[in-house]
């Protein structure tokens, strides 16, 4: 800083000295970067602090969640709305309802999206890279697969529920229904079946996000040298051990970046489940319910509780996503 | 090329100081009165207010309905030439942070569960000194809380009526029922006839089964009467009650039921309550009865304009309900300006009941405007309103925090959950509200 201060004191530029001029204080970058950590610290690390404060008070902020024990119930002190959070939608009356009654609580169905739907995109989206790869028509191909993603999640869920239409009158104007009674069977409420209408909400998610795995992957698949490909064709390898032997090792490590950020969107997800269904029926997810906490209950400490255990679940995966990053960055 | 650039700076800088200048200088006030003749009405009390004082106001209405509200305030704006700054917003978050910020605005017209929760906050209507001699006894009970009244009903609806059509009534040889075992007898009827009795439509978004606590309490209200709900909204009478249980089985016993309603419990549980209206009414109606609110009547117009009133489409009231159940916008005060009392004194005033009644903005609870209705269907409404001595408020609005779980629980009991278990859940979140 010192140094380069004396350089344009004059008015005007002095022959530049390399080592002089590119050699920075120990402060500068601090500088540079100031305005967005200053930004960064307000929008999101001080909100964040604050709602895991919050979190261990009741539903006003007026006490701790202490307060907030039922005499005769099982109690944790100040992380009372965690335990809500934990097992308020679990009959723990025997080992079966505990069981069933997970699967259609919050975090079963969570799991349930991070299972299907993550695998969804990912292999459908790697399957559609590689057949379109080997197609004259390759852009329209793609663009088709991911004109999806230009529209909202809220947009996709209107569409959607509008196709999952159950009428009772003759008249069906859901889509799928309409098929269904036309071919001459009975139509089904997709949407009010509790184990039929996750993954009903799952196939939304998938033909929303398929077109973004199916980008990367068909970028990564193109990046394969062609000789490999070539010689392990003229060794005799059939198409689908080419696929499974040899790209799919090749291309491994963008298939994790994508499974990794597949899953942070994933339980990050609210809209679908939202606009669709409400979060009735079991298909609550964990995002929905910190909502109907935070703003329908208007219980500020369950809300930020239930927001806290959506942090905690998702920081392993972007340790991942990240430490991925860096080492792709560094191959290059 | 020095000096000129030296030129764009001073005109650059001119001008973002010139922008920066006009954006922070205070607005000026959006109705700019003239001085005023006296009002013709003198029965409006402009004590303390100067010509251009503010009241900043916020509610849910837009269009239409805002338009009505705007009448409705034009007299009192008119004398006493006061400046409304309005803001309109569905979105319960937004009043909520202007509350906690401690910025909340003058006036808010919102619904009562916020009475309660706003409890601190608001200017009780003794300190703005409103005289509420024009309100009925349940009124002024519903907006007291810890003993002082807190707002003024201004928009009410009542709840307990189910609408039909006269026309297939007399075609199919029905009369309107009086008692409940008459309804139960007529429902059987229609059921021996071919006919599908009741239209159900709980969908709603994430409110989705709040037609079914509506329907639940109507129920309560003819075997249990009003004490009974008062109790539980005091949460001195457990959800779980066998009352209660006894509510939710009759209503099962027609909403699970694809000979008592259309579709059954799927079709209940998927059929938006909107669209149920509309299925009463349709070209051949798919029902016969649909239990709704007031709100009814604008659905039915709107979705069938050649639709007459009276003929076509009418109501009565849940046969043997023991008192009415309904709800109020209300009218809160978070400052005392002079402005704002003269506000109040004017909505509390036989003028402003008046006023209410005339332009048809929904039921006043302002007794001085039952007899100036001009809309026929208001006009019945208003009689039954006036005529009830046991009415209650909504469960699910009474109590904070609570609705939601109310809704999810009746939502799960047609769609097949246990009921002992969904009572309790429901008794456990009442009892965490009324603490």
């Amino acid at each position: 800083m010192a140094a380069s201060f004396l350089i344009f004191k004059g008015g005007k530029m002095a022959s530049p000295r390399v080592a002089t001029v590119m050699k920075q204080g120990k402060w500068t970058p601090w500088f540079y970067v100031l305005p967005a950590l200053i930004i960064m610290t307000v929008f999101i690390v001080y909100p964040m602090i604050n709602t895991v404060g919050l979190s261990f008070l009741n539903k006003d902020s007026s006490a701790s969640a202490a307060t907030t024990c039922v005499e005769g119930e099982a109690c944790w002190g100040a992380l009372e709305n965690y335990r809500y959070a934990l097992t308020n939608e679990i009959n723990t009356s025997t080992p079966l309802t505990a069981w069933n009654t997970f699967w259609t609580s919050s975090y079963g169905n969570t799991i349930k999206w991070m299972v299907f739907m993550v695998a969804g995109t990912v292999i459908i989206g790697l399957v559609f890279a590689v057949l379109a790869d080997k197609v004259k028509y390759e852009p329209l191909a793609k663009s088709i697969i991911f004109m999806p993603m230009a529209i909202s999640f809220v947009g996709a869920g209107v569409i959607w529920k509008f196709m999952y239409n159950y009428g009772t009158s003759q008249v069906q104007i859901g889509v799928i229904n309409a098929v269904i009674t036309a071919l001459g069977g009975k139509a089904i409420p997709f949407l009010s079946q509790p184990i039929l209408n996750t993954f009903m909400l799952i196939i939304v998610g998938v033909w929303m996000w398929t077109g973004f795995c199916m980008t990367i992957l068909s970028s990564a698949i193109k990046s394969i040298p062609e000789e490999v490909i070539e010689a392990s064709r003229i060794d005799g390898a059939t198409e689908w051990q080419v696929f499974m032997q040899i790209m799919v090792p090749i291309i491994a490590p963008t298939i994790v970046v994508v499974i990794t950020t597949m899953v942070i969107n994933t339980l990050k997800l609210f809209d679908i489940v939202y606009v669709m269904t409400g979060g009735n029926f079991g298909t609550d997810v964990i995002a929905t319910r910190m909502y109907r906490e935070m703003y329908s209950s208007y219980n500020t400490g369950r809300g930020t509780a239930i927001a806290v255990i959506l942090i905690i679940l998702i920081i392993p995966f972007i340790y991942m996503n990240i430490k991925r990053f860096i080492q792709q960055e560094a191959i290059r | 090329m020095f000096k000129k650039s030296k030129f764009w700076a001073i005109l650059s800088v001119v001008l973002v100081a010139s922008m920066l200048l006009a954006a922070c200088a205070t607005p000026a006030p959006t109705a700019a009165p003239q001085p005023q003749p006296q009002p013709a009405a003198s029965d409006i009390s402009c004590e303390g207010v100067t010509a251009g004082d503010q009241i900043s106001m916020l509610y849910q209405w837009s269009g239409q309905e805002e338009e009505r509200l705007n009448a409705i305030l034009k007299p009192f704006v008119d004398a006493c030439g006061v400046a409304i700054v309005p803001e309109a917003s569905r979105d319960q978050a937004l009043l909520d942070t202007k509350v906690q910020a401690g910025t909340p605005p003058d006036v808010v017209f919102w619904g009562s569960t916020q009475l309660k929760q706003y409890a601190e906050k608001l200017v009780a209507m003794d300190a703005l000194g409103v005289d509420a001699a024009n309100y009925a006894d349940y009124w002024k009970a519903m907006g007291t809380i810890d003993g002082k009244l807190l707002g003024l009903p201004v928009k009410a609806d009542i709840k307990s009526i189910v609408w039909y059509s006269p026309k297939a009534f007399t075609e199919a040889g029905y009369t309107v029922p009086t008692t409940w075992e008459e309804l139960d007898t007529l429902v059987e009827k229609m059921v021996a006839d071919g006919k599908v009795p009741w239209s159900m439509g709980m969908e709603s978004g994430d409110a989705t089964g709040w037609t079914g606590t509506d329907f639940i309490e109507d129920i309560i209200l003819v075997k249990q009467g009003p004490e009974y709900v008062d109790a539980i909204i005091a949460g001195t009478t457990p959800y779980n009650d066998p009352g209660v249980q006894e509510a939710f089985e009759i209503y099962g016993k027609w909403a699970k039921d694809e000979k008592y309603t259309i579709g059954g419990a799927a079709g209940t549980v998927s059929t938006n309550f909107n669209d149920a209206i509309n299925k009463v009414f349709s070209t051949p109606p798919e029902a016969m009865m649909v239990k709704q609110s007031g709100f009814a009547a604008g659905q039915i117009t709107t979705t069938y304009p050649t639709l007459v009133y009276g003929e076509d489409f009418d109501f009565f009231q849940v046969p043997g309900v023991k008192g009415l159940q309904g709800g109020a916008d209300w009218g809160m005060a978070f400052s005392d300006k002079p402005a704002v009392k003269a506000l109040f004194a004017y909505l509390a005033s036989n003028k402003g009941g008046e006023e209410w009644a005339k332009v048809g903005f929904d039921l006043t609870p302002n007794k001085a405007g039952t007899t100036t209705y001009e809309d026929a269907s208001l006009a019945k409404k208003a009689e039954m309103l006036a005529a009830t001595t046991g009415f209650v408020a909504d469960i699910g609005d009474a109590i904070p925090g609570f609705g939601v779980t109310e809704f999810r629980g009746v939502t799960d009991w047609v769609n097949g959950g246990d009921l002992a278990q969904i009572l309790s859940t429901i008794a456990a979140a009442q009892a965490e509200g009324t603490k």
